[in-house]
């Protein structure tokens, strides 16, 4: 079905914007508070790279089922 | 400056030579095979040299039993007559049917390797501390000073602040080897002919599956009663977060393990899109498009290459770190007396 490839599509575009105000918020969030206690910016990184992490995974769960569908 | 460039064109050369040299051999309909160069093999490739890898599968046969059967590679598998090639995979005559396919394949033969490679690495320093060298003096050579960088990152900024104090230590092994072992597959995936590993949901699965049940063996009283009794909440509550918590125990290990995969899949199938637009534009346009296009191509690549080693490192950590905090979470004692001591004392 030629609907699969356009779901798929239209799919990992959603899934790329989610991620994307997703990731960016983190970053803003953290460039802030790194702004404002720089002695404080270790925790800070960590912290963003596993909320970072968290996101990914939830894009990438999209990402998976839109290649399923194109490879449908 | 002009060995820089003379740096550079070499790069360039090089990859054009070994990129012209595998896709030439593919089949005239298109132009790459993308998933084929994602997918797993049953050949080992070396600097474009295949060697075949052993068959092992265990046949039912039309009458019912069972054998097991062992070829040295998938062509001696077809010329024994019990498989034919159906579409590039084994399918039996005679209305057999595989029951378990134990064929070793490209990604478990890299899976090995980055293993041995952890434990060439570990038993080397091993060596090193029995002697003395890094207990009582300096640690000395390259290695061992990796090693030591390595190790006390992964003790210090992932362990010791996600385990409890006390019982971290005993933790370390485990997140030691699954960080390096990550590491290793994926910077061997980077090598031009080689298959990454972790780009396999198998292998990232065992991975996850490894954390799943060193979590749920370390887990302490509290974190059985907030799965099956939470506290805190009314009688009716309890019940229904029992679903919830059962879900949740099971959706941290699959995303552990789609996160790495999809990383590293995703990596390497950007890499081949990037490079097979040489070959579409050199199919659509003629020669000089193709030319044209794969200055964009190979640069493009290169910077994505630098990228993906920064990635291979970062998806270990990330693998590394979130298991020491599903670990965390699992040993820890919080007793509400506790936590009222330390509202206490840090105030």
């Amino acid at each position: 079905m030629e609907f699969a490839y356009l779901a798929a599509g239209i799919g990992a575009g959603i899934v790329a914007i989610g991620a994307g105000i997703g990731i960016g918020l983190i970053g803003k969030g953290a460039t802030e508070s790194i702004a404002r206690q720089p002695e404080a910016s270790g925790d800070i990184r960590g912290a963003m790279i596993l909320t970072a992490a968290f996101i990914e995974g939830v894009a990438l769960f999209g990402a998976i089922i839109c290649i399923i569908l194109a490879l449908k | 400056m002009v060995q820089a460039l003379r740096r550079v064109f070499l790069i360039l050369l090089f990859l054009s030579v070994s990129t012209s040299n595998t896709f030439a051999a593919e089949e005239k309909e298109s132009p790459i095979d993308i998933m084929g160069t994602v997918a797993d093999h049953d050949y080992f490739n070396f600097f474009s040299i295949k060697i075949p890898l052993p068959r092992i599968i265990i046949l039912q046969h039309a009458a019912g039993n069972t054998s097991l059967e062992v070829f040295g590679s998938t062509h001696s598998a077809i010329e024994s007559g019990l498989f034919e090639d159906a579409d590039h995979a084994l399918v039996p005559t005679n209305n057999g049917k595989i029951l378990i396919d134990l064929s070793i394949t490209s990604h478990l033969v890299y899976f090995w390797l980055g293993l041995i490679a952890v434990a060439i690495f570990t038993s080397f320093a091993r060596r090193r501390y029995s002697q003395g060298i890094g207990v009582k003096t300096e640690p000395r050579g390259v290695v061992q000073n990796i090693f030591e960088i390595f190790f006390l990152f992964i003790r210090d900024d992932v362990a010791r602040p996600n385990i409890d104090d006390k019982k971290s230590d005993r933790y370390m092994p485990y997140l030691f080897t699954v960080f390096m072992g990550i590491a290793f597959m994926n910077v061997f995936g980077l090598l031009p002919w080689a298959a990454t590993a972790t780009a396999d949901i198998t292998v990232t699965a065992v991975f996850a599956l490894f954390t799943f049940v060193i979590t749920q063996f370390s887990g302490s009283k509290d974190y059985w009663g907030h799965i099956f009794w939470f506290p805190g909440v009314p009688l009716g509550v309890k019940f229904l977060m029992i679903p919830v918590e059962l879900i949740g125990l099971l959706t941290k290990p699959f995303a552990l393990a789609i996160r790495l995969f999809a990383n590293m899949m995703s990596g390497k199938i950007m890499i081949i899109a990037i490079l097979g637009l040489i070959f579409i534009f050199n199919d659509m346009y003629g020669a000089a498009a193709g030319y044209g296009v794969s200055i964009f191509s190979v640069a493009m690549t290169s910077v994505l290459y630098i990228l993906k080693l920064f990635v291979a490192l970062l998806q270990a950590y990330i693998f590394t770190l979130l298991s020491a905090v599903f670990i965390g979470m699992a040993v820890e004692d919080h007793s509400h007396d506790e936590e009222h001591y330390h509202a206490e004392h840090s105030a």
